[in-house]
């Protein structure tokens, strides 16, 4: 379930399925997107280790504060170590493309306070572009893909999911099926 | 030897009063935040059903219990 392209998810489900509705891809952003909050998080983890070596050089005296602040504010530090991996792993975890035998089902979760879905029918979809770029988008294929729908812009984007140009052709195949004809 | 003002209110009660104050504040709104985590986990995990969904939700109320013990125990040592 750690998985950022998963084809038939078993024991997944989403809010809003219908009977008969069948979760045919759920797609997350490329788990190496993962690595900046993870550097920042152990550059983090390691400031108590690095601060008692570069306090001589600031030549500032610190000898006042007493241990127990000093024992609260290394347990400050920790907490916003774990704030970071928190945010980053629920960000990475939550935000979702579900692709179904009906629908798209864009899950947004910018951040703690906010929750976004995004529903396209599959009957509206018009157009799929996908765009993977840069170094490490072209290395590790990742990209881009935008679903436009009937009348509107651009009705759901996946951000950073792997194999970008395969599941843009993968939605554009599905768009004009019949929905009980749909099986892979 | 001669103490000058600035030495003076560093080691004056005031200052870690008032670090004592900012510590819990932080703590405060850590233990909030620490709560608003666990409403939205509890959120997407009714939007998004999983099986790990629950494994989440549960750490993240271990956590809020966490930060809201860690009120006390600055409390009670600083």
């Amino acid at each position: 379930m750690f998985s950022s392209y998963i084809e038939r998810p078993q024991k997944c489900s989403f809010e809003g399925q219908d009977p008969g509705e069948n979760i045919l891809l759920l797609l997350r952003a490329h788990p190496i997107t993962n690595f900046s909050w993870i550097i920042f998080s152990i550059f983090v983890f390691f400031v108590p280790f690095l601060v008692p070596k570069l306090l001589p050089f600031t030549g500032l005296n610190f000898s006042f504060i007493p241990a127990n602040f000093i024992l609260i504010l290394l347990i400050i530090n920790y907490l916003l170590f774990l704030t970071i991996i928190f945010e980053g792993f629920l960000y990475w975890y939550f935000n979702v493309t579900i692709v179904t035998n009906q629908k798209i089902v864009g899950i947004n979760f910018d951040h703690l306070l906010y929750k976004g879905v995004d529903l396209a029918p599959l009957s509206k979809i018009e157009e799929t572009d996908s765009l993977t770029a840069g170094i490490i988008g072209t290395i590790f294929n990742f990209g881009n893909v935008k679903v436009q729908t009937a009348g509107a812009s651009i009705a759901i984007e996946m951000k950073n999911v792997p194999k970008a140009a395969l599941v843009a052709d993968m939605v554009l195949d599905l768009v004009g099926k019949p929905h009980e004809h749909i099986t892979e | 030897m001669p103490i000058d003002g600035t030495t003076n209110l560093l080691n004056s009660d005031y200052i870690l009063i008032l670090g004592k104050g900012a510590i819990l504040l932080i703590l405060i709104f850590y233990a909030i935040f620490s709560l608003i985590i666990i409403r939205q986990v509890s959120l997407m995990g009714k939007t998004l059903i999983t099986g790990i969904s629950p494994i989440v939700k549960g750490f993240v109320i271990i956590h809020a219990g966490f930060a809201i013990g860690l009120i006390v125990l600055a409390w009670g040592i600083l």
